[in-house]
């Protein structure tokens, strides 16, 4: 009785919550991009997906400025995290030197830097709230 | 060894030196005289804000009036940061000195290279980049090779730019003039971040050839007088030999792969070398102009800094110059002992001997050690990769204090050396050569080079005729302060 009494509620406040959940916007702004060419390649991860190959969301935005802008709509509040570089050449990969470093810029969020490899999930996740989250990366 | 001389030396400055002794305020950390050896001024740091250009005193002797122009020297000037002490002599940040000499007058400046890790450091005040002998601090991001750069080697000028070498990361752009740092220098997109040894291989006509060492991989730089890359390839050396210097014929390449070895780079790097003494020392000889016409040669286990230069002979044996350890020294603690004032004379018996390898055109290579314990080595920038007489080291390991105490020569073509010493107040750093105005060979050449004098507190920059050193300097120039002891330079 106390269990179908507890599901029913849980079931109720969910059909509440989640249209709100569901509208939590997140915006990411990148600023000073030194050249005004090529494309920033961006993606959107949560814990699951940080350190593997998946994202749950991405952008290619066109570098027309020294910032870009895009808004990912609908996201469940959470914990998230941006991996970004910036495609200077439009070659559609990340160029690295031949011993492997990259030689185009690339970020994360909290402008997290890592220590030999990426930075790690807990320094470059930020919260996403229900009434929405705006996030900016400073890339160089 | 030239006892009379040594005193002569000393009796010849006395008034120099009488006149510098309390005026030496260069050294931003002064160590306490009752606990610190006088020799300790060589690990002190210098000036955060470096030294403004000043004459130094013509103390000794006549300048010769044929020597025209800079001698720009790198070395570690940051070993500590009130009580904390570098851990390695490697690792300390880079001064970049120039000597502008003209007219007989000689005026000293240095500045810092600004890198990274100087910046955060100086912020700090406090030691926080992993390095070759450093672990580092774990709040230190590190997302490439010049993130730990200590551009604190050497130094290289090509077609008039200045550059701070190091030998994990970039060379760093530097103003000539100011000794400003303008930033890390990319060759070419794709090649951004890619280390630039430092020692770089300069042709009599300018041309730059060098390596970038990653592991077991190698990178190689063809870079033109006109200081534009003209080529780059890579070749592999089958393992992550430690890789500080390397040679260069006319016509080949020689990459000396020693068995100190580390396939895990990681800091502190030096903790990661083993000796492999059973792969000897082998060497990978590659064609100028065509980098996958490659050979191997062996040679009994040899560990070494530096090489002089190559030359090939008619039958196209290859002979070179190098300074040759039975095992790995220095690289293995860094100074640390040293950096702290501590002195035991327990390296002071495993120094580098002279040595002439000869790689035949078939078979294994041939050595033949001399008599001559050095480091350092020089030769005339006009025979680099060419047939010469003369090659020139920092000599005479005293059991008293680290350091060299002596200038010495070795002549190829004689079989002969001679040598200055210097004597135990006098820490004795590399020399170049400086060909002389119309010089027919390299006998026709000038030695210039810096000496820490210890007993006065001060600095001292040394000209000899190459062809007679045991006479004695040409003239000395002193300025009124010390700056700690440097690796290598170059003259422009």
């Amino acid at each position: 009785m106390t269990r179908t009494a507890s599901f029913a509620a849980l079931l109720a406040a969910s059909m509440i919550a989640t249209p709100i959940a569901l509208a939590a916007d997140l915006t990411v702004n990148v600023d000073s991009i030194a050249k005004t060419q090529g494309t920033i390649v961006l993606g959107l991860f949560d814990e699951g997906t940080y350190s593997g190959d998946g994202a749950v969301d991405g952008a290619n935005l066109k570098v027309e400025g020294n910032t870009v802008s895009v808004t990912f709509e609908g996201l469940e509040p959470g914990e998230y995290a941006v991996k970004l570089y910036h495609d200077v050449n439009d070659d559609g990969e990340m160029n690295t030197n031949p011993f492997g470093m990259p030689t185009e810029p690339f970020a994360f969020s909290n402008d997290a830097k890592g220590r030999f490899g990426p930075a790690k999930w807990d320094a470059a996740k930020f919260s996403v709230g229900a009434d929405g989250t705006v996030h900016t990366i400073t890339l160089n | 060894m030239n006892l009379s001389r040594r005193h002569f030396m000393e009796a010849g400055l006395g008034a120099g030196i009488a006149g510098a002794v309390g005026t030496s305020f260069g050294l931003s950390a002064m160590a306490d005289p009752n606990t610190m050896p006088a020799w300790h001024l060589g690990y002190q740091n210098a000036p955060a804000s470096g030294f403004e250009p000043s004459p130094m005193k013509l103390v000794f002797g006549k300048a010769p009036a044929d020597l025209k122009g800079s001698l720009y020297r790198n070395g570690p000037a940051q070993l500590s940061y009130g009580d904390q002490y570098a851990s390695h002599w490697f690792d300390g940040d880079g001064l970049i000195h120039r000597i502008a000499i003209e007219d007989g007058q000689a005026v000293h400046q240095a500045r810092f290279v600004e890198t990274r890790k100087r910046r955060e450091e100086q912020a700090a005040q406090a030691f926080l980049a992993p390095g070759f002998g450093t672990l580092g601090d774990e709040s230190y991001s590190v997302q490439g090779p010049d993130d730990t750069n200590a551009a604190n080697t050497s130094v290289l000028v090509v077609n008039g730019e200045l550059l701070a070498l190091w030998e994990a990361g970039s060379a760093f752009s530097m103003d000539a003039e100011t000794l400003e740092t303008k930033g890390p220098k990319t060759w070419r997109d794709d090649l951004k971040g890619m280390p630039f040894l430092a020692h770089p291989k300069v042709e009599p006509d300018g041309r730059v050839w060098n390596l970038a060492v990653g592991g077991s991989r190698v990178g190689i730089y063809r870079i033109g007088a006109n200081g534009a890359l003209e080529d780059f390839g890579m070749v592999d050396i089958g393992r992550a030999a430690y890789i500080h210097d390397w040679t260069m014929s006319e016509r080949h390449l020689i990459i000396l792969v020693q068995p100190w070895v580390n396939e895990n780079l990681r800091p502190p790097v030096v903790a990661g070398f083993e000796w492999q003494p059973q792969h000897g020392l082998q060497m990978l000889i590659v064609n100028k102009d065509d980098f996958s016409n490659q050979r191997w040669v062996q040679a009994p286990p040899r560990m070494f800094y530096h090489t002089g230069s190559a030359w090939e002979e008619s039958d196209g044996t290859i002979k070179f110059d190098a300074a040759f350890y039975k095992e790995p020294v220095l690289g293995v603690d860094g100074g640390t002992a040293e950096i702290r004032g501590e002195w035991t004379g327990e390296y002071a018996t495993e120094e580098g001997v002279l040595t002439l390898v000869e790689i035949p055109p078939q078979g294994d290579a041939k050595l033949t050690e001399t008599a001559l314990i050095g480091e350092f080595p020089q030769v005339d920038p006009r025979y680099r990769g060419k047939h010469r007489n003369l090659v020139a080291l920092a000599s005479g390991a005293s059991a008293n204090r680290p350091g060299s105490t002596a200038l010495a020569v070795h002549n190829w073509t004689s079989g002969e050396s001679q040598s200055f010493m210097f004597g135990d107040n006098r820490m004795v750093e590399e020399f170049l050569f400086v060909p002389k105005a119309g010089g027919q060979s390299d006998l026709d050449s000038w030695l210039v080079g810096p000496v820490l004098n210890i007993k006065a507190g001060v600095r001292e920059i040394c000209v000899f005729d190459a062809a007679n050193v045991s006479d004695g300097p040409v003239c000395i120039w002193q300025a009124d302060y010390a700056w700690p002891l440097g690796f290598h330079g170059t003259w422009a």
